[in-house]
C-alpha cells in the first residue's frame, strides 16, 4: 500500500551544514500490517513516518500510495489522500483548542469535499464512546487530561474510516498505565478495523506481538526492511 | 463546520489577539469615517453656503471680510456699513448686470423683547433682489410681506404656532429652508421694509432701539453682465469706488476653505501615519499568532487541509475580526459626528453639514472598506507564508 524507495531527507541548518535525517531507506507497508518503527532518538524514526504520509517533500527517492506517487499529486490531491485514507495520531497535544472534543473528532470530515453532515456527528459520537469519552462531548480540551486527549486524537484519526493509521510516539506524554490502555486501544482497533498501522517508538516493550519491528539508526534502516 | 464557524471559534478563543486587530480596524475605521465626515461636511456646507448667495460679487466695506465670513458661515451677529450711494456707483461700473443692498442687523442677546438672543437678520430690498428670490421662490412663490420672515433650518417658532419676538415685533415666521450647516441656518431673512418696521416698533417697546442708520447698507450682491470676467470687474470696483472690498464668490469664505485646507493636511498626515502603522501591527499580530499556532495549523494540514483551506481560515478570521471593530469604528464615528457637531464646528470654526442618507450609507461603506482591506491586506502575508510551510516543520517544535 506504501512504498518508500530510496528515500532521503536532509535538512538545511545553515550554510553549508545539512542534516540528513533519512538516507537511502527503502519500506513497503501493506494494507492491514501493523509496523513498529523503532530506534533511539534522532534515529529518523518521525522523519520516515512523515515521509510515508506525505507530510513532508523527500529530498531524494519515491513515496508511493497504492501506486501512485504522492509528490506528483497537487496539494489538493494530497490533502484528500491524508484526509481520506490515513488517519494520525502525534505525541503533542493536536487537538485543536477552540473547539469542543466533539468538534475536533469530526473536523477532519469538514475538510473534505463532501463536507460533514449528520452521519459524521453521529459516527464522532460513536467512536467517542468506543474511546471512553462518552461524557465529553461538550468539553474542551484544556478540561481533559493527557491520557483523554489522547483517546480524543484517536477516535479523530478514525473519523474518516482510514486504511491506515500512523501514530508518532502516541504514549510519550502519558503515564504508565494510560500507556497501556492506549496501546490496547490500538490493538484492538488494529484487530477489529483491519487498518494498516505504523507505530513509530523508542520503547520496545509498546511493540504488540504480531508487529513487524522495524529498526532505525542514524537515518537508515538496520532490520526489518523486507515485510 | 464552516470556515466562518472556525473562524468565529478561533477569535472566541483568542481574546487578546482578538481584541488588538478589532481594536486596529475600529481606529482605522472611525478615524477616516469621523475625518471624510468631517471634511466633507464642511465642504458641501460651503459650497452650499456660496450657491444660496447666489451672487458673483459681494461687496463689503473695507475691513468687513472677515466680519461677514464670520456672519455667514457661522451666525455671528455683524454690524457694518457703507453709504447706500454706493449701490447706485456699484451699478454705473460697465460689466454690471444687477446689484441689491442688504442690511446685516442681529437680536439682542438675553433680552425679553428677542425671543432668540443675537440671532442674524439679513434684510434684502425685494425691488432689486436676484439672490434671496431664487431659492425663495420654492418656499413661497408670493415672497415675503410685511411682517414675515423666513428662516434658516435651525430657526423656530417661539410665540404661538408661526410667530417670533424680535425687538417686540411680533414677525411672523413663514417657513424654513434647507440646512446648509453655516450660520445661514440660524438666521431670518425679511425685507428691509420689515426691517424698518421693527426698528419702529423697537423705538417704543424694545429694551433697547434697532438701529439702522439711514441711507446706509451693509452689503452689496452684485451680478456680472454674461461674459464678463469676474475678476477684472472686481479689481475696477476696487480701483473705482473707494472704502469698499469686492469678494468674488468663489473667494468667498476663503479663510474657511485654507482652514479646511490645513484640516484636510493634518487628516491626510496623520492618516498617512496610522494606516501603515495599523498595518505592520496587524501584520505583526497575525505573525506572532501564525507562529504561535503553527503547530495547530500544521495538524490541520495533516488532517487533510490544503493550503487553500488553511490560508482562508486565517483571512475568515481577520475579516470576521475586521468587520467587527470596523462596525464599532464606524458606528462611533457616526455617534460622534452627530452628537458633538456643535462642538466641532465651533472649535474648528469651519461649517458643517450633516450628510444625507445616501451619502452617509456611502462613506459608511468605504470607510467600512477601508478598514477591511487594512486587516485582510496586513493578514495575507503571513496567511500565505504559514500555509506554504511543510506541515512536518509546522508541526515540529
Amino acid at each position: 500500500m506504501i512504498r518508500l524507495e530510496n528515500v532521503s531527507k536532509s535538512y538545511r541548518l545553515g550554510k553549508g551544514n545539512d542534516v540528513h535525517a533519512v538516507s537511502d531507506v527503502s519500506l513497503e507497508i501493506g494494507a492491514g500490517e501493523s509496523v513498529a518503527l523503532v530506534g533511539r532518538s534522532g534515529s529518523g524514526k518521525t522523519t520516515l513516518l512523515n515521509l510515508a504520509a506525505g507530510l513532508t517533500r523527500p529530498t531524494a527517492g519515491r513515496v508511493t500510495f497504492d501506486g501512485v506517487e504522492l509528490w506528483k499529486l497537487s496539494d489538493a490531491e494530497q490533502s484528500h489522500l491524508r484526509n481520506q485514507r490515513i488517519g494520525f495520531v502525534f505525541q503533542f497535544p493536536s487537538l485543536l483548542p477552540t473547539l469542543t472534543v466533539l468538534e475536533n473528532v469530526f473536523f477532519p470530515t469538514t475538510l473534505g469535499a463532501n463536507g460533514h453532515g449528520v452521519d459524521a456527528m453521529g459516527r464522532a459520537k460513536e467512536l467517542l464512546g468506543r474511546v471512553g469519552l462518552a461524557d465529553k462531548l461538550a468539553a474542551y480540551p484544556r478540561q481533559l487530561s493527557a491520557g483523554q486527549q489522547q483517546r480524543v486524537v484517536i477516535a479523530r484519526s478514525l473519523i474518516n474510516r482510514p486504511e491506515v493509521l500512523m501514530a508518532d510516539e502516541p504514549t510519550s506524554n502519558l503515564d504508565e498505565r494510560t500507556e497501556t490502555e492506549i496501546m490496547e486501544l490500538f490493538h484492538d482497533l488494529h484487530i477489529s478495523l483491519g487498518l494498516a498501522f505504523l507505530l513509530v517508538t523508542h520503547t520496545r516493550q509498546l511493540v504488540s506481538p504480531g508487529m513487524r519491528t522495524v529498526e532505525m539508526a542514524a537515518g537508515r534502516i538496520v532490520s526489518g526492511a523486507a515485510g | 463546520m464552516t470556515l466562518l464557524q472556525l473562524a468565529w471559534k478561533n477569535i472566541s478563543g483568542n481574546g487578546l489577539r482578538s481584541w488588538v486587530v478589532a481594536l486596529c480596524a475600529l481606529l482605522v475605521a472611525a478615524f477616516a469615517l469621523f475625518a471624510t465626515l468631517l471634511l466633507r461636511g464642511a465642504a458641501t456646507s460651503l459650497e452650499l453656503a456660496a450657491d444660496r448667495l447666489g451672487a458673483d460679487i459681494v461687496v463689503v466695506p473695507e475691513g468687513a471680510q472677515a466680519d461677514i465670513e464670520g456672519a455667514l458661515l457661522m451666525g455671528a451677529p455683524a454690524h457694518f456699513w457703507m453709504p447706500e450711494e454706493t449701490v447706485r456707483a456699484l451699478g454705473a461700473i460697465p460689466g454690471v448686470e444687477a446689484v441689491s443692498p442688504q442690511v446685516y442687523l442681529s437680536t439682542l442677546l438675553n433680552a425679553s423683547c428677542c425671543s432668540v438672543s443675537e440671532m442674524f437678520m439679513i434684510a434684502y430690498d425685494p425691488a432689486t433682489d436676484f439672490t434671496v428670490r431664487p431659492w425663495l421662490q420654492k418656499r413661497l412663490p408670493e415672497g415675503l410681506g410685511l411682517g414675515e420672515v423666513i428662516g434658516g433650518d435651525y430657526i423656530f417658532a417661539t410665540e404661538g404656532e408661526d410667530g417670533i419676538l424680535v425687538y417686540s415685533a411680533l414677525l411672523k415666521l413663514k417657513g424654513n429652508l434647507e440646512p446648509t450647516g453655516t450660520g445661514l441656518d440660524q438666521s431670518v431673512f425679511l425685507t428691509l421694509e420689515t426691517a424698518r418696521e421693527v426698528a419702529r416698533i423697537s423705538e417704543e417697546y424694545a429694551e433697547e432701539p434697532l438701529i439702522i442708520p439711514p441711507d446706509q447698507v451693509s452689503a452689496v450682491l452684485l451680478r456680472s453682465g454674461p461674459g464678463v470676467s469676474t475678476e477684472e470687474l472686481a479689481v475696477e470696483i476696487y480701483r473705482s469706488v473707494p472704502g469698499v472690498y469686492p469678494i468674488q464668490s468663489d473667494n468667498l469664505f476663503s479663510s474657511s476653505r485654507t482652514q479646511l485646507r490645513s484640516l484636510l493636511n493634518t487628516v491626510v498626515v496623520v492618516m498617512a501615519l496610522i494606516w501603515p502603522l495599523a498595518i505592520v501591527l496587524i501584520g505583526m499580530v497575525y505573525l506572532m499568532a501564525a507562529n504561535e499556532r503553527r503547530r495547530e495549523l500544521g495538524v490541520m494540514r495533516a488532517l487533510g487541509a490544503t493550503r487553500r483551506y488553511v490560508s482562508r481560515s486565517l483571512l475568515a478570521e481577520a475579516s470576521l475580526l475586521a468587520f467587527c471593530g470596523a462596525s464599532t469604528g464606524v458606528f462611533l464615528a457616526v455617534l460622534a459626528i452627530y452628537l458633538f457637531r456643535r462642538l466641532i464646528v465651533s472649535s474648528l470654526g469651519v461649517p458643517f453639514l450633516l450628510p444625507s442618507p445616501g451619502s452617509l450609507i456611502l462613506q459608511v461603506g468605504i470607510g467600512l472598506l477601508l478598514a477591511m482591506g487594512s486587516v485582510f491586506l496586513a493578514a495575507l502575508l503571513p496567511a500565505v507564508r504559514i500555509s506554504r510551510q511543510d506541515p512536518a516543520v509546522a508541526m515540529r517544535e
